[in-house]
């Protein structure tokens, strides 16, 4: 999992915040929200208003498990996996179906889907029109660079069941985009 | 595309996002009821804390009062057993195993509500190491 390097010298400021300064904690917020807004960002299909709630979810209960943070990584890296771990959550319960459930034909038609796929933008639309747990997937291994067994380890499944999985979901993500594989 | 130009175009997706508007003023309103989610581990904390500094009060005291009733037993009648069943003869002796029982009792009880608290076991013990050190003095002087 990619370390997060944003916050060297927020120890001070993590500490207060367990202890309930408010001040404190709004610092914290001002220097990760970014960080965490662009993983769920990704992780809810590049949907703001879902990525606004579920980034508000996230540093409510990163105050509520501050007492229990207990310095052993970076808190960027603390809370970003809290961060990630509420946009599953909300995938579950969801009851969003997983990859292998997914059938081809409940893709959007790449025919209307922009067509150059260079371009970030449409690479993104792309990946917001996944299947969430397909989405899950691919967005934690191949963007946020997760390893299968923690992406198993979060969703519940084994590592060959994840990899099998994100390979659907690049087969999905090309023909969403109209490119065959 | 190739799979190279694939990959590297997923890896470039990886930046940090603000959010379009100040997401702060609705995060800290809703703290207020957030707060309330830490009380409760903070009182379950000082209630631990509370029991374990009664245990160590009671313990001490405890100690205490059977370190005198021991050095002030010169005599003492028989007993077989160290739990609560046993009483010995002598009224200063049955008074000390009346307690360090009743103690050891409070203290199973306390345990059961904070089972890894390792000053609590340790006050079972010595406790136990009480007890049984009085069957001896009443085994001896009988």
């Amino acid at each position: 999992m990619p370390p997060v390097s944003t916050a060297a010298h927020d120890g001070d400021d993590v500490r207060a915040a367990a202890a309930g300064d408010r001040h404190a904690f709004q610092r914290l917020y001002r220097l990760h929200v970014g960080r965490v807004y662009g993983a769920l960002h990704r992780l809810a299909g590049y949907d703001h208003a879902r990525t606004e709630d579920l980034t508000q979810d996230a540093f409510i209960r990163a105050w509520q498990k501050l007492p229990d943070f207990r310095h052993e990584s970076a808190f960027g890296t603390w809370l970003y996996r809290l961060a990630v771990n509420v946009a599953l959550m909300d995938i579950r319960a969801r009851g969003a179906d997983p990859v292998s459930m997914v059938d081809d034909e409940h893709l959007p038609d790449p025919g209307d889907t922009p067509f150059c796929a260079a371009e970030r933008e449409e690479l993104e639309q792309a990946i917001g029109r996944l299947p969430p747990r397909a989405r899950a997937v691919l967005v934690l291994h191949d963007i946020e660079g997760w390893r299968h067994e923690d992406i198993g380890g979060e969703l519940g499944m084994a590592v060959g069941t994840s990899k099998a999985q994100l390979h659907r979901a690049r087969r999905l993500l090309r023909k969403t985009l109209g490119e065959d594989s | 595309m190739n799979e190279f130009e694939w990959r590297r175009q997923l890896r470039e997706l990886h930046q940090p996002r603000e959010p379009g508007r100040d997401l702060w003023p609705a995060i800290d309103a809703a703290l207020d009821g957030a707060a309330g989610a830490r009380a409760p581990r903070r009182n379950q904390s000082q209630r631990r804390r509370w029991l374990l500094a009664a245990a160590l009060a009671a313990s001490v005291v405890l100690a205490g009062g059977v370190g005198w009733r021991l050095l002030q037993a010169p005599t003492a009648s028989t007993g077989t057993a160290a739990s609560s069943t046993w009483k010995p003869a002598d009224p200063r002796l049955a008074g000390a195993a009346i307690e360090l029982d009743a103690a050891r009792m409070e203290l199973e009880l306390a345990i059961r509500q904070a089972p890894d608290s390792a000053a609590l076991q340790r006050l079972l013990r010595h406790t136990e190491q009480q007890q049984a050190q009085l069957r001896h003095l009443a085994d001896r002087a009988s």
